[in-house]
């Protein structure tokens, strides 16, 4: 073995193992899992009946926090903490490139989030199984990829933020911050850029910038895949009700089709969603990485 | 080629009023397999030139290179080559001193044997199994040592190794810096305790505010400065007035019953106290020093353009010259 960011990604790895931070993460997660999933029922305003679908979109709903926040605090510290500690002096001694470093270092966190979410919606799996009843499989496939996808998106945010990071504060600003950001700011204030263009909140029917600024968030992405994984609507955590909305308004009418009057663009079709969490996780990384090589450590 | 070489090597920090040059234009020459002390207090740029060799930090402008390789752009082949004892290096507190030395093994393709490098730093097997979280300042620094010897470097940059060193620990330092000069291992390394290094440099640089003052062997610097000897004397009566007529008497100073002779040679000393013991002076303690690395560092990093301040600003030129 040379110097190389393989290495570094096992070192890394086992570092999170025998740390506990790997197992804080699992445990974190199936305990989340196994305290939605029973009460599945209760996450819905109405009285419903509970299907693996509905059990799911639950989850998926509560995941929303859960998997960024998992992610975020494996990887928000991976660079700065060593450039902190001076361990990255000890590394930068030997024959890696810094490049060696951030990869190995997103390798490594990747591989520490899959590992945590990979047993959580295992136990996850068993449960809304024995639950609810066995869930159609593709709708399964798109509940775990979706979930998965969202945890590899703010691993990648998070290791990117700590690549550009000089200080922990800094690192914790840049990624938590973001995330912060993401859940209680984007909303609003695209509906707020939408009424200071217009003169009114966005209504049943609204310009398609606007919806596509709200799917540039990742986390409404991640709730546009689960919710068509399932068929079932995985609504935000808060929801805000800045849309201008009529009580009355029915699911059909809420479709994005029937709110755009007319043809979805390929950028507000569902798949879309899946370019839009890579580019919140591999865009933090070529600027974090950017920065750091250019950094005095 | 020497093995390291800077251009007019700067490093500055902000801009406008709060410009900082840490280092001010550097050229440095250090040939191979000699013994490079590198000099200076604390914050005289000494850190941030190593950190530009290594490739930590990246200059403002000009340039350095290691065996006549561009430090920035071969930074990673180079350091198959050379041995690094960074300053305000951390190792892994979890992590078992051994892991750390199987890991600069594996890092650097070598088949350094850990318990060899173990021994020449002075750590025991013992030692090596626990982990670094329980290590001194002292043990972590011979460890690090230790790393930086993995592989047969060519060129050993050390920054401060004898930082949290024992009088032991630093003894072996030397011992490990000498037997690695005698095997053709070119070592650079910087020190703001002077008394360490004069015992095994080759040549010394001094740097004083990012500017490199004087760069020569440690003897001649040591004459530049005055190849006088200081003689300390406690004497039981008054001080006979004749001292300084003695040839070789440079200066005579006293304060009470205390006489401060310096010489120009060693020998005069003795020839100082005899001519006192006939006088029938009773000499109560003798003392005497000779010129060290400190008193040659003083005169190069003292503004001589304040008041109180020694040497004259001739000694200098002569030096860098």
């Amino acid at each position: 073995m040379t110097a190389t960011w393989v290495g570094l990604a096992r070192k890394d790895f086992a570092d999170a193992v025998r740390s506990k931070m790997l197992w804080a993460f699992i445990g974190v997660f199936v305990a989340f899992v196994l305290m939605s999933l029973p009460v599945a029922a209760q996450l819905f305003p109405d009285a419903v009946t509970v299907t693996p679908a509905k059990a799911m979109a639950g989850v998926a709903m509560l995941a929303q926090l859960f998997v960024p926040g998992i992610a975020l605090v494996a990887g928000y510290m991976a660079v700065v903490g060593e450039r902190r500690s001076g361990s990255l002096r000890v590394l930068l001694s030997y024959p890696f490139s810094r490049k060696d470093v951030v990869a190995g270092k997103l390798a490594g966190r990747l591989l520490v989030t899959v590992t945590a979410l990979g047993v959580g919606y295992a136990v996850a799996s068993v449960l809304v199984a024995v639950l609810y009843g066995v869930p159609d499989a593709s709708a399964f496939a798109g509940f775990v990829g979706a979930g998965v996808l969202l945890g590899l998106t703010f691993t990648g945010l998070a290791v990117g933020g700590s690549a550009a990071a000089t200080s922990r504060g800094r690192a914790m600003t840049l990624t938590i911050g973001s995330f912060a950001g993401m859940v209680f700011f984007w909303k609003p204030l695209a509906a707020g850029l939408y009424y200071a263009v217009t003169g009114s909140l966005p209504g049943l029917e609204a310009e398609r910038w606007y919806f596509a600024l709200k799917r540039l968030n990742p986390l409404e992405a991640f709730r546009v895949l689960a919710s068509t994984a399932l068929d079932e609507t995985v609504t935000a955590v808060p929801e805000f009700p800045v849309e201008d909305l009529p009580a009355s308004a029915t699911p059909e009418q809420l479709e994005l089709a029937n709110r755009l009057g007319g043809e979805v663009p390929f950028y507000l079709e569902a798949w879309f969603s899946v370019v839009v969490l890579l580019a919140w996780g591999v865009v933090p990384i070529l600027l974090g990485y950017w920065r750091f090589e250019r950094a005095d450590l | 080629m020497p093995v390291i070489e800077t251009h007019d090597l700067t490093k500055q920090y902000g801009s406008g009023d709060e410009r900082l040059v840490a280092v001010d234009g550097l050229n440095l020459r250090i040939r191979r397999g000699e013994v490079f002390g590198f000099l200076g207090p604390n914050g005289a740029g000494k850190s941030t030139t190593i950190d530009m060799l290594l490739d930590y930090a990246r200059p403002t402008s000009g340039s350095a290179t290691m065996l006549g390789r561009d430090v920035h752009e071969a930074s990673e082949s180079l350091r198959h080559q050379v041995g690094v004892l960074p300053e305000g290096l951390g190792l892994y507190d979890r992590l078992p001193g051994r892991r750390h030395l199987d890991f600069a093994i594996e890092w650097k393709d070598a088949d350094d044997d850990p318990d060899d490098v173990l021994d020449r730093v002075g750590l025991s097997t013992a030692d090596a199994a626990r982990t670094v979280g329980e290590y001194s300042k002292g043990m972590q620094q011979r460890l690090a040592l230790g790393m930086a010897l993995v592989g047969d470097p060519d060129l050993l940059v050390l920054d401060e190794p004898s930082s949290g060193l024992d009088p032991l620990g630093i003894r072996r330092m030397r011992n490990v810096v000498r037997e690695e000069a005698a095997s053709g291992t070119t070592v650079f390394f910087s020190s703001h305790v002077l008394g360490q290094v004069e015992a095994v440099c080759d040549r010394v640089g001094i740097l004083s505010d990012g500017r490199l003052v004087a760069v020569d062997d440690v003897e001649t610097l040591r004459e530049t400065v005055g190849s006088g000897s200081e003689l300390r004397l406690r004497l039981a009566d008054e001080v006979p007035t004749d001292v300084a007529d003695l040839e070789g008497v440079e200066s005579v100073e006293t304060a009470g019953s205390l006489l401060r002779v310096t010489t120009s040679t060693p020998r005069t000393k003795a020839l100082v106290v005899a001519h006192l013991v006939n006088a029938g002076v009773e000499v109560l303690d003798v003392d005497s020093e000779e010129p060290s690395l400190e008193d040659v560092f003083a005169a190069y990093t003292t503004d001589r353009t304040s008041p109180g301040a020694e040497g004259d600003s001739s000694t200098e030129r002569e030096v860098v010259a």
